[in-house]
């Protein structure tokens, strides 16, 4: 695969907190237009990954590329300026803003603000409820309501690409099911994603691989329609974490 | 208590307070925006007077009060920056950043007091008031400088509300304040508004000072009196929310205005303190303060 049709290369990235590592070299890839899924036990680095690019933490080691430029050194700013957009997991947002503000607010860079308008319309075509309830402030929204601000306040920053860590936590079946329909209507787009997801059916329904992380690594690639079978992976996935 | 002893009551706590919504409001937008108390914000209102008083005077270079006052504010607006930058940024990712940066700040509010002592030193100073002579408000005679104080305190306050409420730094600005992280990934340069967030309320400190510098006396401590009544308010009117500091600010001003007349200058101080004890007894999260935060 070139270099060019690559939007996120990360090769050997060690990242974590405080002195110790929870990455330990970690390497992947997700081509452009390609919807990547990253599952694994909770504490064995996937959220510590996602901030490790954004820049929530700074990484330890390794290199990142973004659409062929190497943004290892870049600041959180310059890395939403990029387009790469980490919608955080369980994000309570601004407490006290409301959905409007919040949502405009979002658009902060140059580059999403010139898009404003075009990515506001979107993000109120696609979660409704929102626009229903434009004056509400965040504190006051429901889990569901909140992640769809969540990823609507991500769609405003003007994403070339999506990085969305959990976005059903705690939610109902059918808020779940919603949820998908949006996230695979943004993939339709065209637009890149990388997400992280405990709910193996949910993930599995929406990507087109999956990385399987286990303590700091991927232990294993998946991809679709291979023949690791369902049953396989919750194996995997429980088997590692009985071990551990 | 004749119509006339309450005119001039209420008029007096009118300034006092306009004078309290000011400095307090500064205070208030740095802890909410950083979780911080600046304990050098008053200090910088005593800065900004003796600037003022040094290029508009004419004991000092006598030139125009409008120069005196853009000099001024600019002084403050940069000292306040350099206090983010020097004694408050290198904690920011500390556990203990509260504890810490009391200590720091109030190490520069000793710096400023005694600098401005060896500067300045210890003869009472008064700068010119904006604009001269005496008006008549609400049937008591006051200086035409207070009566500014009393329309401007509301005037800037505003633009500081539509300021956070509708510009996009402003907008940054109550982001960060309420969820620092969320900001960053949205691609906001916290530590940039963190500086902005210094510069406007050391501007606000700076502007308070020459407002009130030439109605009271300037001295190098000119500025401790008023900190530790905004210390009060932004507490009383509970953390976190400007919109409860400017109310708890009036409400304090008329309070003290009354304790005064009734109970004498002496006892009007510790009486407040009483008081206000009393209601954080009832209400420990202040007027208008959120319960947690």
């Amino acid at each position: 695969m070139s270099e060019a049709a690559l939007a996120l290369d990360i090769r050997d990235l060690r990242a974590g907190y405080d002195s110790y590592d929870v990455l330990h070299g970690m390497s992947l890839h997700v081509a452009n237009g390609e919807r990547i899924g990253l599952f694994g036990p909770n504490g064995h680095g996937k959220t510590t990954l996602l901030n490790a690019i954004s820049k929530v933490i700074r990484p330890n080691g390794g290199s990142v590329s973004f659409m062929g430029e190497p943004i290892a050194a870049v600041s959180a700013r310059g890395i939403v300026e990029r387009g790469l957009i980490h919608v955080p997991q369980a994000n309570r947002l601004f407490p006290d803003m409301e959905i409007m503000e919040t949502l405009e607010l979002a658009a902060f860079t140059r580059r999403a603000r010139a898009e404003r308008k075009t990515n506001l319309d979107y993000v109120l075509k696609l979660f409704p409820r929102l626009a229903e309830r434009r004056r509400q402030q965040c504190k006051t929204l429901s889990g569901g309501e909140r992640q769809m601000l969540s990823i609507g306040v991500g769609l405003m920053c003007a994403p070339r690409m999506l990085m969305l860590d959990e976005p059903t936590l705690g939610l109902s079946p059918k808020l779940k099911e919603e949820l998908a329909a949006a996230i695979a209507g943004i993939g339709t787009r065209g637009m890149p994603m990388l997400i992280v997801e405990q709910d193996i059916a949910f993930v599995l329904s929406l990507v087109d691989r999956m990385y399987f992380v286990d303590h700091g690594e991927i232990a294993r690639e998946i991809h679709r329609g291979s023949d690791v079978d369902h049953q396989e992976i919750m194996d995997m996935y429980f088997g590692e974490r009985a071990a551990s | 208590m004749t119509l006339d002893a309450l005119s001039t009551v209420l008029v007096s706590g009118i300034v006092l307070a306009s004078v309290y919504a000011l400095i307090a409001s500064g205070l208030s937008l740095v802890w909410t925006t950083l979780g911080i108390f600046n304990f050098a914000h008053g200090a910088l209102m005593t800065l900004a007077a003796y600037l003022a008083w040094t290029v508009s005077d004419a004991a000092g270079l006598g030139l125009w009060l409008g120069a005196g006052i853009a000099i001024a504010v600019a002084g403050v607006v940069a000292a306040g920056v350099l206090i983010e930058r020097l004694i408050v940024r290198p904690f920011y990712d500390h556990r203990d950043i509260l504890l810490i940066t009391v200590m720091t700040t109030l190490a520069a509010m000793i710096f400023i007091e005694k600098g401005s002592q060896l500067i300045w030193g210890a003869r009472l100073k008064q700068l010119r008031p904006v604009v001269p002579g005496q008006v008549n408000f609400l049937g008591t005679t006051i200086s035409a400088q207070e009566a500014l104080i009393i329309a401007l305190a509301p005037l800037l306050l505003g633009l500081l509300f539509l300021f956070l409420r509708n510009s996009r730094i402003g907008r940054g600005i109550r982001a960060v304040g309420q969820n620092p992280n969320a900001a960053k990934l949205i691609g906001i340069d916290v530590s940039r508004l963190f500086i902005i967030t210094f510069a406007l309320s050391a501007a606000l400190a700076g502007l308070t000072g020459i407002l009130l510098g030439s109605v009271r006396m300037v001295t190098p401590a000119f500025g401790a009196e008023p900190l530790v009544k905004a210390l009060i308010i932004v507490i009383f009117g509970g953390l976190g929310s400007l919109g409860g500091t400017i109310v708890a600010a009036y409400l304090l001003g008329l309070l003290e205005a009354f304790l005064i007349f009734f109970i004498g200058i002496y006892w009007a101080p510790s009486m407040i303190f009483v008081l206000l004890i009393l209601i954080l007894l009832v209400r420990p999260q202040g007027l208008l303060g959120k319960v947690v935060r």
